[in-house]
């Protein structure tokens, strides 16, 4: 019962970094239609922002933390910038967005493993000590994560809902065309929508980092978070949350009682599963809707 | 001499696989990046067949494509049934792939967990994915892919996709990429012609799986990473989509070059990270886009040399 419950705990807060994860890409996805392949790589920048401003420059985490927020965002809007908006200007098809996306990935992912090497680095924190409640034993950073996750989650949802920046993004996911001769900035939205990316990614990287390690291809948990997303439903963004910690939990479970190796197995024959037997994921209507 | 034939024989091997992208990626419009992974499943089939079923090897390299292919209906069928697209679709061949990776790196301790197990066909199980070998590798093939083998595989792989994507499902498969609900409304049937699309393309991933394995004399999974599947669609991309004349000359270069210029290696994936929103910008439908390929040009320079009085109007 133990095991059970620290299991559960650490799910919820692996959970709560995939659902930054996906939510981050559902933005993109809902208001621009095509998936940030970037995504992966700005969270290993933001994570590696985090490590060499501490590592390095010996500043606390919180600074470390406030500087890879902002380098990050600097990064997503200069790669939407550069890469994605003189696509749109051309209304190219969604193929050619995500190759480009997918090349502001591979140049990135590899100039940071040409940097710093292909090593797996631990985050440079003092290790926490687990809190004890009875037998059960809770890791200080799976609360620490889960929580600023869940709080980052809640300050996105009140942008998005409680603001007139989030109305317009709301808008333009409806649809953009309209949205821009109703008088929304377009490229306003689209430096809103990269910020708030690269705000999510550079979280999630710094606390993955934190609970796993810092490597240059750590990136590749965000397929958990695509993953996470098509068993919820797609772009919604309640939906991926909720796939997001259906998909820890089970990870975790199955790291705790099975085998740790067979962890990315197990979520991948679950995507099948659930392909299977639930074609628009488990809280979807339909592959065409959206936010 | 040798140096130039092994860099003839990679190249020739990556341009099987990248035709294999081509129609898949190229031609239906469904994003791959887990090639890699349909290329150790047919390597590691076609290896087992001759290895320890002493099969002939030409059997045993389309033996190895087909269950390639059949394996793809695992990811294929419940993908397309619930019209998973684009990145989506290319999210589950990653993870397909990345699967495949896992259980081959564990295949010693996956087979050692059945050791125990009484039945004749658990032991045999067991001692074969011993013998795989896991992360060490799959070791002493028999070293038989020569040229001569590439080139003759190169040929007859690129006669049969330009066949393929020329047929009636390939131009179904071009009306999908186009528009898949217009598509659909004209009686194409979605699911049929992207698996068909699916299976050969990773018939010819698998194939080409086979020959790399019989080349090196060996496999590990480590051959077989997303770098490879980078690569194959990094072909496709910059060759152009609807082309096999393109990705066949990109796969080429792509894999020659750095062969010849191993110092650079690290910068690799960098610049083909930049050239892929250079192209995707400035020239988007990459070198050799919607270039069929065809043989009239030989007839063009026929005329050109041989009939030089034809004016271009009789040349029709």
């Amino acid at each position: 019962m133990e095991l059970f419950i620290q299991q559960l705990v650490s799910g919820i807060s692996i959970g709560a970094i995939y659902s930054l994860l996906a939510v981050g890409y559902a933005l993109v996805y809902s208001v621009y239609n095509f998936t940030n392949w970037a995504f992966d790589a700005f969270m290993a920048f933001g994570a590696f922002m985090a490590f060499t401003s501490i590592s390095s420059l010996f500043l606390p985490f919180w600074a470390a933390g406030a500087i890879s927020i902002v380098l990050t965002v600097i990064l997503a809007v200069s790669a939407e910038k550069l890469a994605y908006s003189p696509l749109r200007a051309r209304k190219a098809p969604r193929l050619f967005m995500m190759i480009s996306a997918m090349g502001v990935n591979l140049a990135i992912v590899n100039i940071i493993n040409l940097i710093y090497g292909g090593t797996f680095r631990k985050f440079p924190v003092d290790a926490l000590q687990p809190i004890f409640i009875g037998n059960v034993s809770i890791g200080r950073t799976d609360l620490v994560a889960g929580g600023i996750s869940f709080i980052v989650l809640a300050l996105l949802w009140a942008f998005l809902y409680r603001t007139r920046w989030g109305l317009g993004v709301r808008a333009s996911s409806i649809d953009i065309l309209t949205a821009s001769l109703m008088g929304i900035n377009n490229n306003g939205v689209a430096v809103v929508v990269f910020t708030l990316t690269g705000i999510l990614s550079s979280v999630a990287g710094i606390f993955y980092g934190i609970k796993y390690a810092v490597y240059p291809m750590m990136g590749m948990v965000t397929i958990k978070a695509m993953i996470a997303s098509i068993v919820g439903g797609l772009g919604s963004l309640p939906a991926a949350i909720v796939g997001s910690m259906i998909l820890g939990i089970l990870e975790t479970m199955v790291s705790g009682y099975i085998s740790s190796t067979y962890r990315d197995l197990f979520s991948f024959l679950f995507l099948i599963v659930i392909l299977l037997f639930f074609p628009n994921g488990l809280m979807g209507k339909s592959v065409e809707e959206k936010l | 001499m040798g140096y130039l034939i092994a860099i003839i024989i990679l190249c020739g091997i990556n341009i099987v696989a990248a035709l294999g992208v081509a129609i898949l990626t190229g031609y239906t419009g469904l994003f791959t990046i887990g090639h890699a992974g349909f290329m150790a499943l047919g390597g590691y089939m076609s290896a087992i067949m001759v290895k320890e079923l002493h099969v002939p090897y030409p059997l045993a390299l389309l033996i190895g494509g087909t269950f390639a292919g059949l394996c793809s209906f695992i990811i294929g069928y419940p993908a397309f049934r619930s019209r998973l697209r684009g990145d989506y679709f290319a999210i589950a061949t990653l993870g397909f792939s990345e699967a495949i990776r896992l259980l081959l790196n564990n295949t010693r301790g996956l087979g050692q967990s059945l050791e125990d197990s009484t039945s004749r066909l658990g032991q045999g199980t067991s001692s074969l994915l011993i013998k795989l070998g896991g992360a060490f590798g799959y070791m002493n093939l028999p070293n038989v892919t020569t040229v001569g083998v590439v080139v003759i595989t190169v040929a007859l792989a690129l006669f049969f996709a330009h066949m393929y994507v020329t047929s009636q499902y390939g131009k179904n498969s071009i009306a999908i990429s186009q528009d898949e609900v217009a598509a659909e409304m004209m009686g194409v049937n979605l699911l049929k012609t992207k698996l068909i699309s699916l299976f050969i393309s990773a018939f010819y991933a698998g194939v080409a799986g086979g020959l790399l394995g019989f080349y090196f004399a060996y496999l590990s999974p480590s051959l077989f990473t997303i770098t490879k599947s980078s690569d194959l669609l990094a072909a496709v991309v910059f060759g152009g989509i609807q082309s096999l004349i393109g990705p066949f000359i990109t796969a080429f270069v792509l894999i020659g070059v750095p062969e010849l210029l191993r110092t650079f290696a690290e910068w690799r994936l960098i610049i083909y990270g930049f050239l892929f929103v250079i192209v995707m910008i400035f020239r988007p439908q990459g070198l050799l886009g919607y270039v069929e390929m065809n043989f009239s040009f030989l007839g063009r320079w026929w005329n050109a040399i041989f009939r030089r009085k034809h004016t271009p109007s009789q040349e029709g």
